[in-house]
C-alpha cells in the first residue's frame, strides 16, 4: 500500500482554478478543447457548511483540485449520481442513464433487466464531466465495483454489456475488483426524531473505527488487504481489491459469510439485521453492496451532509485520529495535495480470494 | 561498552553539568524458558481472563489496582502516573558527597558504567580525579523507567561507576537473627581467626561460576545433540480454518441452482467479435 505523492496541479486544474476566480455568477468554462457552460456559482448547496455556507463554485473549485486523485478511481466504471438542485436541504434524486450528454462525456451501453432494454450510462469521468455533473448539482457520485477495463485480469471475460442478461453475466461488469463493506453506525447520538437514521456522533463513529480494524483483523488472518475510507457520512467503507475471478454472486456470498463470522466474533459490537431496530446500539456490517448494479459514493465524492464533507480514503494509520466532518470540500484537496492518494494502488495491491478458501474450496470453486 | 546506552542525561551539582550516557555493568546470566504444552509442543498463550465476565480482557481495558484491603482496590490510570512528579528525567542530581566506607553494601542494587558525552569529557575526568583523590562517593538521584531510584557515583578503575541504591525503608536492617551476647572464651576465638585466615586470599572474581547454570547449558546441549527436541506443529488458527472452509462452502452454495454465475474455469470463451471489440476499447 504505497502512497505517491500527487505531482503539481495540472495545467487543466489551475485554468478552471483561475477561471471561477473572479465573481461572476455564469460563465462558460473553458476545460482543455472542451467548453462547459456553468451558472448560479454562488449558490449555497451546503448552507450550514462551516466555516461558511458551500456554493457551486466551491465544488467546482473542489473537483478540479481534488480530479487528479478522484478520476482514476471512477476509470472505466459505470457512474451514477444523486443530484440536489435546490442544495442538499432540498429535494434529491438519483440518475442512473443520460440522454444526448456533451461530446467529452464517455457513456457505455448496458444491459437492464428492469426495462428489458440496454441503456447509456455515464462511463468514467474526465474533468470536463465532473465539472459538468457539478453544474447540474450532482453532488454525490455512486460508482461500479466493476469496470470494463481488461487490466491483467479481465482478459478471459466478456465485453458483451448491452445484448443481453446472459451475455452481462459473462461480462467484465459482473466481475467485481472489490470485495467491499459497507460499516454503518446504529449508535443513535439521542438527538435524532423518531424512526430517524442515527446522525454522526463521536461514540457512533469510535463504534465503527473499532469494527473496522476487527474487520481488518479477520481478513489479514485470510491474507487479504482492505482499503478504507470514510463514507463521509457517519460509517467507513472497506474495499477489498481482488482478482477478477469470482462474480459479485460470489463475492457478495464471502462478504456476508465474512459478516457473520464477525458477528459472531463480537456479538455486542456487530450486526446483520435486517430490521433497524436489531440494529440499535451496534455497527451494521452492510455485504450487501456486492451485487452488481449497485454502487457506494466514490472515493473522494462530495456527500448530503451538513458540514459538505467528502468520501475520504484514509491510511490506516490516519484512522485512529481521523473524523468524518475532518474532510469536506474545503480541506479535503489540501490534504491530498500534501500526502498524495492512500488509495493510488489499490488496483496493484489485488488478493486472489481463492486462495483466502479452505479446503473446501477446490471442490466448490471447480464445480 | 559499544552496546547501546540505556539512559542519556547529564549528572549536575552546582553549576556543573556533565552530558553523559549509561550503560549497563552487569547483566544477569540466568537461563530463560518458554512454557510448552507438553502434548501439542506448542508455546502457551497467556491471556489475561475477568473470572468475572468470563472474558479475555483487552489491554485497554486494564489499569493498575493497588490493593488496600484484601479485594479492595485503588486504581491509578496512565493519567495518574504522568501527573507524579519525576524531576530528575534526565539529571543525575548529586546532593552530596560522602565518604564511600559510609554506605553499607547492602544498599547496592545495580551498577552502571557513566560514560562521558564529547562535551563532557574534561568535566567527568575532573569530576572522577576529585572523588578518587579525596575517597569520597557522590550520593544523587536518577530516574530510570519511570522510576526515581537513589544511586552512588563512585570511581572505579579509570571510570565513573553508578550504582542504583535500595531507599532506606527498602532496606531491612532490623535484626532478624538475635545472637545472645555468648561468653566467648580467648580459646575459641583463636580457633575462629585461624579458620578464618585459613581462607583468606585476594577477591577474584573469575574464581567463581554459577555452576547450576552451567550444568543447565550442559543439559541443554545435550538434548539438542540427541535430538531429543519438541518442535511446535505450524501455527494455524483453527477458527480461521473454519471461516476459509465456511466462505469455500458460501461460494459454492451461491453457485448451487445458478448456472449464469458458475465458475470462469469452466465457462466457454468469449465470442471472437466480443473478444476483438473488448481489445479496442481497452486500447
Amino acid at each position: 500500500m504505497s502512497v505517491t505523492p500527487l505531482l503539481e496541479e495540472p495545467q487543466q486544474t489551475r485554468e478552471v482554478l483561475d477561471q471561477l476566480a473572479g465573481i461572476a455568477q455564469n460563465m462558460t468554462l473553458e476545460v482543455g478543447r472542451w467548453r462547459v457552460p456553468v451558472t448560479s456559482l454562488d449558490r449555497p448547496l451546503w448552507p450550514k457548511a462551516r466555516p461558511r455556507p458551500a456554493t457551486k463554485r466551491d465544488l467546482l473549485r473542489y473537483l478540479a483540485r481534488i480530479a487528479p486523485a478522484m478520476l482514476p478511481h471512477l476509470d472505466g466504471r459505470p457512474v451514477f449520481v444523486t443530484r440536489w438542485p435546490e442544495g442538499v436541504a432540498g429535494k434529491s434524486f438519483y440518475q442512473k442513464s443520460w440522454e444526448n450528454p456533451p461530446p467529452f462525456v464517455r457513456t457505455v451501453a448496458i444491459w437492464t433487466q428492469e426495462s428489458g432494454v440496454a441503456r447509456d450510462y455515464l462511463l468514467g469521468a474526465n474533468l470536463a464531466t465532473l465539472l459538468w455533473l457539478g453544474q447540474q448539482s450532482a453532488l454525490e457520485l455512486h460508482v461500479w465495483f466493476s469496470r470494463v477495463t481488461r487490466g491483467f485480469d479481465g482478459r478471459g471475460l466478456g465485453t458483451g454489456y448491452a445484448s443481453s442478461e446472459q451475455s452481462l453475466l459473462e461480462s467484465r461488469l459482473n466481475y467485481p475488483d472489490f470485495l467491499v463493506i459497507d460499516l454503518d453506525s446504529y449508535v443513535y447520538s439521542g438527538r435524532e426524531a423518531p424512526g430517524d437514521e442515527p446522525e454522526l456522533s463521536r461514540r457512533g463513529f469510535d463504534a465503527v473505527r473499532h469494527v473496522a480494524y476487527e474487520v481488518r483483523d479477520v481478513l489479514e488472518t485470510l491474507e487479504l488487504g482492505a482499503f478504507v475510507k470514510t463514507s463521509g457520512r457517519t460509517g467507513l467503507h472497506l474495499y477489498v481489491p481482488i482478482v477478477r475471478r469470482f462474480t459479485f454472486d460470489d463475492v457478495r456470498a464471502i462478504a456476508q459469510t465474512l459478516g457473520e463470522f464477525l458477528q459472531t466474533r463480537c456479538p455486542d459490537e456487530v450486526t446483520l439485521a435486517w430490521a433497524v431496530k436489531d440494529r440499535t446500539g451496534k455497527v451494521f456490517f452492510d455485504y450487501n453492496q456486492n451485487v452488481r448494479g449497485k454502487s457506494l459514493a466514490a472515493a473522494y465524492s462530495p456527500r448530503r451532509h451538513r458540514d459538505a464533507t467528502v468520501s475520504m480514503p484514509l491510511r490506516w494509520d490516519e484512522l485512529p485520529d481521523a473524523y468524518p466532518t475532518d474532510f469536506t470540500i474545503f480541506t479535503a484537496a489540501d490534504l491530498v495535495a500534501n500526502r498524495g492518494d492512500p488509495w493510488g494502488g489499490i488496483l496493484a495491491a489485488k488478493a486472489d480470494l481463492e486462495l483466502a478458501l479452505g479446503p473446501a474450496a477446490a471442490t466448490a470453486v471447480s464445480q | 561498552m559499544a552496546e547501546r546506552a540505556i539512559w542519556s542525561g547529564a549528572v549536575s551539582f552546582g553549576m556543573v553539568n556533565i552530558p553523559v550516557k549509561l550503560h549497563s555493568a552487569t547483566r544477569s546470566k540466568d537461563i530463560s524458558f518458554n512454557l510448552i504444552h507438553v502434548t501439542c509442543g506448542t508455546r502457551i498463550e497467556q491471556k489475561r481472563w475477568c473470572p468475572t465476565d468470563q472474558v479475555e480482557v483487552p489491554w485497554d481495558e486494564i489499569v493498575r489496582g493497588y490493593q488496600y484491603a484484601k479485594g479492595h482496590y485503588v486504581t491509578l490510570t496512565q493519567e495518574d502516573f504522568d501527573a507524579l512528579p519525576l524531576p530528575s528525567k534526565h539529571t543525575v542530581g548529586i546532593s552530596a558527597f560522602v565518604q564511600a566506607s559510609e554506605i553499607d553494601p547492602v544498599y547496592y542494587e545495580k551498577s552502571y558504567y557513566l560514560a562521558p558525552d564529547e562535551r563532557g569529557q574534561k568535566p567527568y575526568a575532573l569530576l572522577l580525579k576529585a572523588l578518587e583523590e579525596k575517597g569520597l562517593v557522590a550520593i544523587a538521584t536518577i530516574t530510570i523507567r519511570k522510576k526515581e531510584q537513589l544511586c552512588a557515583l563512585r570511581p572505579h578503575q579509570g571510570t565513573l561507576l553508578l550504582d542504583t541504591l535500595y531507599y532506606p525503608d527498602e532496606v531491612k536492617l532490623e535484626r532478624e537473627v538475635d545472637i545472645d551476647a555468648a561468653d566467648l572464651s580467648d580459646e575459641e576465638l583463636k580457633m575462629a581467626y585461624r579458620l578464618v585466615e585459613l581462607l583468606e586470599k585476594p577477591f577474584d572474581p573469575e574464581a567463581y561460576h554459577d555452576r547450576y547454570r552451567e550444568a543447565l547449558s550442559a543439559l541443554i546441549d545435550a538434548k539438542l545433540e540427541g535430538k531429543e527436541v519438541v518442535v511446535a506443529p505450524p501455527h494455524r488458527e483453527a477458527k480461521v480454518i473454519d471461516l476459509r472452509d465456511a466462505l469455500a462452502r458460501s461460494v459454492a452454495a451461491a453457485r448451487g441452482g445458478k448456472p449464469a454465475s458458475k465458475s470462469r474455469k469452466t465457462k466457454a470463451p468469449p465470442a471472437r467479435r466480443t473478444r476483438k471489440a473488448g481489445a479496442r476499447k481497452a486500447g
